[in-house]
Formats: C-alpha cells, sequence, structure tokens
C-alpha cells in the first residue's frame, strides 16, 4: 500500500506512534521517525522492522517546539533529494483539569506541542511536496475530545479542534498542489496516555461504544495507512473518527 | 553561473518573463506573480541556494530588489558589489 513512499512520522516512539512505525513499514514505506529524545529501545525496534520489511526508518531526535530544531531537520530531509510523500502529526500531549484548575502555563503548553508544531512543521514540509510532482499526503491526528467535548479536556479538545480546522482549511488551500489533507480523530485508544485512568471510567468509554470495546493504536495506525497511500487519492479535507461508534 | 544570474534566472523561470522585466518586478505588477506564484518563486530560491526561508520574509519579499537584499543580509548569499 506504501511501497517506495517516505513518511515523516512524529512522536513515532508513544503508543500510536510505534503501532503507526509497524503499520507503515509493513506497508512498505521508509520511515524519518521523529522522538523527543534519544530511545535505545525504539531504535532496537525500529531497526528489526526495517530489516524485517526491506525499508529503512531513520530516528530523528528533536523536540518539535524547538522551531529551530524543526527547521533544521526539515532541511536534512531535504540534502536527502528524496521525497517527503507523507507526513504524519502524531505527537501530542495530554493535560486534564478542569477548567478553574488548569494552569495558563499548561493551556499554552497543549496549543504549543498539538497545533503550533503541527502548524509549523506543515508550513515546511508543504513548501517541499507542493514542488514535487505527485504533491503528498497530511494525515495530523485530532481527538473525539475535538467534537464530543469532554469533561476535564476543554483545552486538549479545542487544541484537537484547532488542528482539525485547520486541516480542512488547508486541504483547501493545498488541493491545487496535490496534497491532500486528512484528519483522524481517535475514541478512547489503549495507548499510555490512558494510564492514569481508572478501569471504570475505562469500562464506561468501552460500553458507550457501539462495537463495546476500546481502539487499539492498530485500528488508529491502518486508517492512517491508508489515508497516506494512493488508494485514498481522492479523499481530503475529512475527519475520520477511529472511535469504534458512538453516539 | 553567479549568485545574481542564479537569483535573476529564478524570476526568469518562475514567472516565465525575461531578465530585463524581472529587475524592476514587485509582487502582484504581473499575473504571474500572485500568491500561488510568489511559493514558486521562493522554491526556485530555496532550491537554487539551499536555504529555507522564515515565514516573515516570504512575506515580506515583495520586490525584485528587496529580495536580492534580503537574501544577501539574512541569508548570506553574496550577490558581489
Amino acid at each position: 500500500m506504501l511501497k517506495g513512499k517516505n513518511i515523516f512520522l512524529t512522536g513515532a516512539d508513544g503508543g500510536m506512534g510505534r503501532a503507526m512505525t509497524k503499520a507503515f513499514a509493513q506497508a512498505g514505506a521508509n520511515i524519518w521517525a521523529n522522538v523527543i529524545r534519544e530511545n535505545e529501545e525504539y531504535s532496537v525496534f525500529a531497526e528489526a522492522l526495517a530489516l524485517e520489511h526491506g525499508v529503512w526508518i531513520k530516528p530523528m531526535v528533536f523536540d518539535l517546539t524547538d522551531g529551530a530544531a524543526l527547521k533544521n531537520a526539515v532541511m536534512a530531509i531535504r540534502a536527502e533529494k528524496v521525497p517527503i510523500d507523507g507526513l504524519v502529526n502524531n505527537a501530542g500531549i495530554l493535560r486534564e483539569g478542569m477548567l478553574q484548575m488548569m494552569p495558563l502555563a499548561d493551556a499554552r503548553l497543549l496549543f504549543e506541542v498539538n497545533f503550533f508544531a503541527p502548524f509549523q512543521l506543515m508550513q515546511l514540509v508543504t513548501r517541499l511536496m507542493m514542488r514535487q510532482p505527485n504533491g503528498g499526503a497530511i494525515v495530523n491526528m485530532s481527538s473525539m475530545a475535538a467534537f464530543d467535548g469532554v469533561e476535564g479536556e476543554t483545552v486538549y479538545g479545542a487544541t484537537k479542534a484547532a488542528l482539525a480546522s485547520m486541516s480542512k482549511s488547508l486541504a483547501k488551500e493545498l488541493g491545487r498542489f496535490k496534497i491532500r489533507v486528512n484528519c483522524i480523530a481517535p475514541g478512547v485508544t489503549e495507548t499510555p496516555l490512558i494510564s492514569g485512568m481508572s478501569e471504570s471510567v475505562l469500562n464506561k468509554d468501552r460500553e458507550s461504544t457501539y462495537l463495546r470495546r476500546l481502539g487499539k493504536p492498530e485500528d488508529v495506525a491502518k486508517v492512517a495507512a491508508f489515508l497516506l497511500s494512493d488508494d485514498a487519492q481522492y479523499v481530503t479535507g475529512q475527519v475520520i473518527r477511529v472511535d469504534g461508534g458512538r453516539n | 553561473m553567479t549568485n545574481i544570474e542564479k537569483y535573476t534566472q529564478a524570476f526568469v523561470d518562475a514567472f516565465n518573463i525575461d531578465a530585463e522585466t524581472a529587475k524592476t518586478l514587485k509582487f502582484q505588477q504581473i499575473p504571474a506573480w500572485d500568491s500561488v506564484g510568489h511559493m514558486g518563486l521562493i522554491a526556485q530560491f530555496e532550491d537554487q541556494f539551499g536555504i529555507m526561508m522564515e515565514p516573515d520574509d516570504i512575506v515580506d519579499l515583495n520586490s525584485f530588489e528587496k529580495g536580492k537584499e534580503m537574501l544577501s543580509s539574512k541569508y548570506g548569499i553574496d550577490f558581489g558589489a
């Protein structure tokens, strides 16, 4: 599905990021895998996958909130003189808290990581994609919290709604360059991000889905792989919910 | 090719104009230099000179002369005397 494509994936060593690394490699893609700090265990995981599937996976260590580092990373990729076929803005953080208990600094940090980092990365990467005859595909990770509202996730949901809105506008702006921009809005998914949630809350979430289960990272990764692929070449400006069905 | 020749050629290629026209050109003076054409011009600069321009500079670059001054002062491109 992604054979020969080169994908830039952020937050590659998180729960969702690993599933995406695996799904993309299995589908034949090469990956620039952004991680915030050196992660030996992820590097070993990536090397094994690369060997198994005959692709390359290059961990790129930089903090997405460091604008200069981000620019250097994109320049390094450009210097390789291979196309960037796909970008997945997967990295994100979660800070929960009722409105009155949410420090402004946390709210700003959420926007910095979940919105401004993808914004800047898309500014840089689309400049390269615009020059490619086949354009490119971008997948942004939103959340059901953006659309349904989740108690205690006021700011988190707002960052993800902003990302979804930006994606829709960008899809219109960049369509003429054959660049597709789509969003995935996962429901509650079994990643380390939900490790702090109580079993009773998780049970409630599980029972509230049509499929009576929580999402698995692989459920989301497969949809991301599809959206990056040529099978989705007429799909842009969409928010795909991967949430097991919810009212 | 010297840097000034490369710089001028970027305008020629991006807008399909001759070099003399390029030297006095300003943003939106011709239909080809609209916001989409502008990004094509930036792409030419970035490819020719191996740089990656800042968004503020992309916005500020509004004429042949301004671009030359900017590439020289901010990105260290030497256009000679």
